[in-house]
């Protein structure tokens, strides 16, 4: 296919906006140097903008979040109550990045730091939010080290804190150090745990721009969904709306990991094809091997057969099309060494691990699903196994609080689905009598 | 195959064990008083702050017995049950003394077809002892870890909850483990993008020592 006509368009001549080739960019006065803050004056500082006006120039920009949900991300700020000034609001940045497969945050954070902090005050600002929590997965410790000399410096220049740049306008950043639950990157259990709690989910409604944390009105939104919003700003939405696919537009950091010759982090367009990712961007299947399957977005996102990639693109609606999902943009790349049933068995065994216990069907699901697989794998199961499995799916989706079952049961379904005659092979040839006790492993 | 635990239910603490750690350690200096109040004054209540007061009692004291849970719910002024239940939902939070070095091999899918088991299994050799315990020599801890994060640069650990060392193989394994037995420990690594290597020949910080990039997982140690 030509380029030109890619929903990525002209993808080999892409200018990197969220990680800019420069170095140090990491460093207030480098940051400064390159349009630093340029955006969060503008907005404080000229009559051009109001909180109104920049939830606009978001929703017009069509910017959806990159956490995983793809909601729209103006769509999600206009959700706050009006303005009470007796009642405080929060800002929530969620850094926990613990899908498997996920890794672009990290870098994001590490490598530009205050396009993160500008666009959580930007954030702010459209929402007339006072507090912004920075919450960051535990196990990140040298980057929270990192934000917070950062944030230092961004303080004592006058960009966070109390009366932004004569503006009259004041807001905090906060960065809260998470300590290892898979689960606390659900809003609802983030909120849980910024709150001191056991990082449990919460049930919606009330959503969390109604009762977030505290009680108080909170938006949640990823950290490289904050980080799109001053360039939004600088560039303006039309400028960000025209990147990549037109129903899901923008700049991505694609995490490429697994059996390629280039796995990394790679900022491109949405709307890159599949084929072009594996085979020009991350250089190919390692070894000259052929290509089996791959999961498009971290673990959750139901995986795909590379017979079912011809002209897929990533976002929204392709993979929708195909079968999968957007999620995490955190693609994991298998060649045909791999065996199927025992990566579904290491999926399982995460999240019956990271299962907070607190909804029976995901705490006892979640467990089944990890014996069952595991009695596949090892050679001991039955026909009637996957049978079972795909029932006990059915009974996890949607009968809990939080989506990890969900996201618990898509895999082991869209598993079978997709590659049953390899969980038929592993299959026991025994066959239980009818009306007989099948015996477990 | 990685030998998977069958029933992998974590055994909860001995609810009344017998204090380890005497009465008259079991204090916090002025400075770190200052550090839990400055904490406490980010949230609305100061349940909020009790997640950075255990991670500082952690580091003080090296694991979380029940006098230390105590001692940070009454620093902060919350109900203990409270921030016993915080510190039992966590993984990071060391319920039991580990070794001084704890090693958190990751083993989650990514770093699983990388040779993610290889590595454990390599280490859990190498030290003569399997995930979850400790040498007997009190240096070494070895566990096998959820994803953490650097799924491109797998198969990878982290130290300690501490820094994280990407890329192993062997040599990397042997070399790591003789340097932490002389007490040093690696600096923050930083791993180079593959754009920046095309645009910029190499990493864009100029402030960090230790530079990783993001390699082809070897084929020769690869399980699947």
């Amino acid at each position: 296919m030509d380029d030109k006509k890619t929903k990525a368009g002209d993808w080999r001549s892409y200018q990197r906006v969220l990680l800019p080739p420069v170095k140090d960019l990491h460093k207030l006065d480098v940051y400064e140097k390159h349009e630093g803050y340029k955006a969060l004056r503008e907005v404080l500082t000229t009559d051009k903008w109001n909180p109104t006006s920049v939830t606009n120039e978001v929703k017009k920009s069509g910017l959806k979040g990159r956490g995983g949900a793809g909601f729209p991300t103006g769509l999600k700020w206009s959700f706050m109550p009006p303005v009470d000034p007796n009642i405080p609001r929060f800002l929530c940045c969620n850094g926990d990045e613990s899908e498997p497969g996920t890794f672009k945050d990290r870098q994001l954070m590490e490598y530009n730091p205050h396009l993160v902090f500008e666009g959580m005050l930007i954030a702010s600002y459209a929402m007339s939010i006072k507090t912004g929590y920075l919450y960051i997965r535990g196990e990140f410790a040298d980057w929270i080290t990192l934000m917070e000399e950062e944030l230092e410096k961004a303080y004592a220049k006058g960009y966070v804190g109390k009366n932004i740049m004569g503006s009259g306008y004041s807001c905090d950043i906060v960065i809260h150090k998470g300590a290892g639950a898979y689960i606390c990157g659900e809003e609802s259990s983030l909120m849980s745990s910024l709150e001191g709690q056991r990082a449990y989910p919460r049930v919606k409604p009330p959503f969390p721009a109604q009762k977030g944390i505290w009680g108080y009105p909170t938006t949640i939104n990823n950290v490289e969904t904050l980080a799109c919003a001053p360039l939004i700003i600088n560039k303006g939405g039309e400028w960000f709306s025209k990147i990549g696919a037109p129903s899901h537009p923008g700049p991505v950091l694609y995490g490429i990991s697994g059996h390629v010759n280039r796995p990394g982090v790679f900022e491109y367009p949405t709307g890159m094809l599949i084929t072009d990712l594996i085979n020009e961007v991350a250089g190919g299947m390692r070894g000259g091997k052929k290509l089996k399957a791959l999961i498009p977005g971290g673990s959750s996102t139901p995986i795909l057969r590379a017979d079912m990639i011809e002209g897929v693109t990533m976002d929204a609606d392709s993979l929708r099309e195909a079968g999968s999902m957007m999620g995490t943009s955190g693609m994991l790349i298998m060649d045909e060494d791999v065996d199927i049933v025992s990566w579904l068995r290491r999926i399982t065994h995460f999240y019956h691990h990271e299962s907070c216990g607190q909804c029976t069907p995901c705490r006892e699901g979640t467990g089944w699903l990890e014996n069952i697989v595991t009695r596949l794998d090892e050679g001991q199961g039955q026909l009637r196994d996957l049978d079972i499995l795909l029932d006990l799916c059915t009974q996890m989706e949607g009968r809990t609080v939080c989506a990890l079952a969900d996201a618990a049961a898509w895999p082991v379904r869209y598993t079978i689905d997709r590659f049953r005659s390899e969980f038929e092979a592993k299959c026991s040839t025994e066959t239980v009598p009818s009306g007989g006790v099948l015996e477990t492993a | 195959m990685g030998d998977f635990i069958k029933h992998p239910f974590v055994d909860m603490p001995d609810r009344n064990p017998e204090q380890v750690i005497p009465n008259d350690q079991l204090v916090f200096t002025s400075e770190e008083k200052k550090q839990i109040q400055t904490w406490v004054s980010h949230y609305p209540t100061a349940d909020g702050a009790v997640m950075r007061a255990l991670w500082l009692a952690q580091e003080k004291f090296s694991f979380l017995p029940p006098e230390v849970i105590k001692l940070v719910a009454a620093e902060i002024g919350i109900p203990y049950a409270n921030a016993y239940g915080v510190a039992t939902f966590y993984t990071q939070y060391f319920k039991e003394k580990k070794g001084k070095h704890v090693l958190d091999v990751c083993t989650c899918f990514s770093c699983q077809l990388c040779g993610g088991y290889d590595m454990l299994h390599y280490i859990e050799n190498k030290l003569g002892v399997h995930k979850g315990e400790t040498t007997k020599d009190g240096l070494f801890t070895i566990q096998e870890a959820e994803c953490l994060g650097a799924c491109g640069s797998a198969p990878m650990l982290q130290i300690t909850n501490g820094p994280f060392v990407h890329n192993l193989n062997k040599d990397k394994v042997d070399a790591l483990l003789d340097a932490l037995r002389e007490g040093k420990v690696p600096a923050f690594t930083s791993v180079t993008l593959p754009q920046d290597e095309d645009e910029m020949g190499g990493n864009r910080r100029t402030d960090v020592s230790s530079v990783e990039s993001y390699i082809v997982p070897p084929i020769s140690e690869t399980v699947s």
